[in-house]
């Protein structure tokens, strides 16, 4: 399993920020300007070819958090 | 399991036509959406769509690829037995277009035509169809048609194409493999909810409401789930190119060109890296020609490699899915296969 702060790096690159901006664990998925349907694509296309797993849209919906996608890795 | 092995049918040969209009995914858009397009752009690899004028329909390129196939293969017009349509955007709800292109086309009486109600994963379908009928020995010459008119300005994945190929009788043809599967329990993931009998059209279908992004849709617009579009590809997809590959024993480096639905850059990256393909192999349209439904098998074998297939020797798999959902692949060798140059209409 990665730490947070890589996943933090790989979960930057899959939602392709259009300007940088600053991810803590704690951080609101929804506080997030580009957190929408394109960055889901982006994230369930991470989780699995980088970590193998397999999430759905639903499963992305029940996560407010960073830590909360974090632990979808679990 | 559909898994199956097709003998005696050769494929003659393939012809693709698509509209004259080129619009842009960014130029084309309102200033004000510039900078969130181009972040799409980079995601889905779509660049610039062809689209129909309001008047041209998807029979309409269908009919001008049939014409220059005939036309490259010298097939006589009463030698033609079968002409299936595989669409979704047929000129009406009733009668099938195929028999309206039988007449068009000027065939003969004789032929059987029908139509197929197959989107994105209608081409190894369509080849299995043509390719049963005429296998069996008694149809010689056969024709599937595939292809949508889907494309609007603001929806930046579809575009417009008709395809026309040809498939004959040859006990010396070698045979040709297939993977076919349906899971109707996905039917929602991508629809046109409104206008047949489950839900007739209604005035409410005529009134735009805004959605959860302040865009003005229909009730009657297509729906697509995205997040479940994606899932569903990059999860079937890969394990049933693996299993054909299995069944007909043919490993992958004996393939010379993998041919996918053209979705958008997200999913078919996906399956391409799940599936350890190398980028050379697999030619892709996404970026000038977006996603052209059905016709997106097709389309890609002409925009990218018609030089290299023409009366030329080669083994293609084809792999199409998506609405149904549906997905199907195919194993095909070309031997002195016709394959014109794209044809604009």
């Amino acid at each position: 399993m990665p730490s947070i702060d890589q996943f933090i790096e790989s979960f930057l690159t899959a939602v392709d920020f259009q300007e940088a901006v600053e991810v803590a664990p704690d951080t609101e998925l929804r506080s997030l300007p580009e957190w929408d349907s394109l960055a889901a694509l982006g994230v369930i296309v991470m989780f699995d070819v980088d970590y193998g797993k397999t999430i759905t849209g639903d499963d992305l919906k029940n996560c407010s958090t960073i830590t909360d996608l974090y632990k979808l890795l679990g | 399991m559909a898994l199956s092995t097709l003998h005696n049918v050769r494929f003659a040969g393939m012809a693709s036509c698509i509209p004259r209009r080129e619009i842009s995914n960014l130029e084309d858009c309102p200033p004000s959406q510039r900078s969130e397009r181009e972040r799409l752009v980079r995601n889905i690899g779509i660049h610039t769509r062809r689209i129909c004028p309001e008047w041209q329909c998807f029979s309409d390129l269908a009919f001008v690829a049939a014409e220059k196939l005939l036309d490259e293969l010298q097939w006589q017009r009463d030698e033609i037995d079968v002409l299936i349509v595989v669409t979704q955007s047929p000129d009406y709800l009733i009668p099938a277009t195929a028999i309206i292109l039988q007449d068009r086309l000027g065939l003969a009486h004789g032929t059987i035509a029908f139509d197929v109600n197959l989107g994105c994963s209608g081409y190894p379908f369509g080849l299995h169809m043509l390719g049963s009928m005429i296998s069996a020995g008694g149809l010689k010459k056969g024709l599937v048609l595939v292809g949508d008119k889907s494309a609007t300005i603001m929806d930046p994945l579809f575009s417009d194409a008709g395809t026309a190929t040809a498939l004959e009788f040859d006990a010396s043809a070698p045979p040709m493999y297939f993977d076919l599967n349906s899971d109707g329990s996905g039917y929602k993931a991508i629809m046109l909810p409104a206008g047949g009998h489950r839900e007739p059209y209604g005035i409410e279908h005529v009134i735009p409401k805004r959605d959860e992004h302040g865009f003005l849709r229909l009730p009657a617009d297509l729906v697509l789930d995205g997040p479940a579009v994606l899932s569903f590809s990059t999860q079937r997809v890969p394990p049933a190119v693996e299993r054909l590959l299995e069944y007909s024993q043919v490993d992958k480096e004996q393939i010379d060109h993998f041919i996918f639905h053209q979705a958008n850059r997200l999913i078919n990256e996906t399956i391409r890296k799940k599936l350890r393909l190398p980028a050379e192999k697999v030619p892709s349209t996404l970026h000038d020609l977006g996603n052209t439904s059905g016709a997106s098998l097709p389309v890609t074998l002409t925009a990218r490699l018609h030089e290299q297939l023409d009366g030329a020797k080669a083994r293609l798999l084809l792999s199409g899915f998506g609405v149904g959902l549906s997905w199907g692949t195919a194993i095909v060798d070309v031997d002195k296969a016709r394959f014109p140059a794209m044809t604009e209409a």
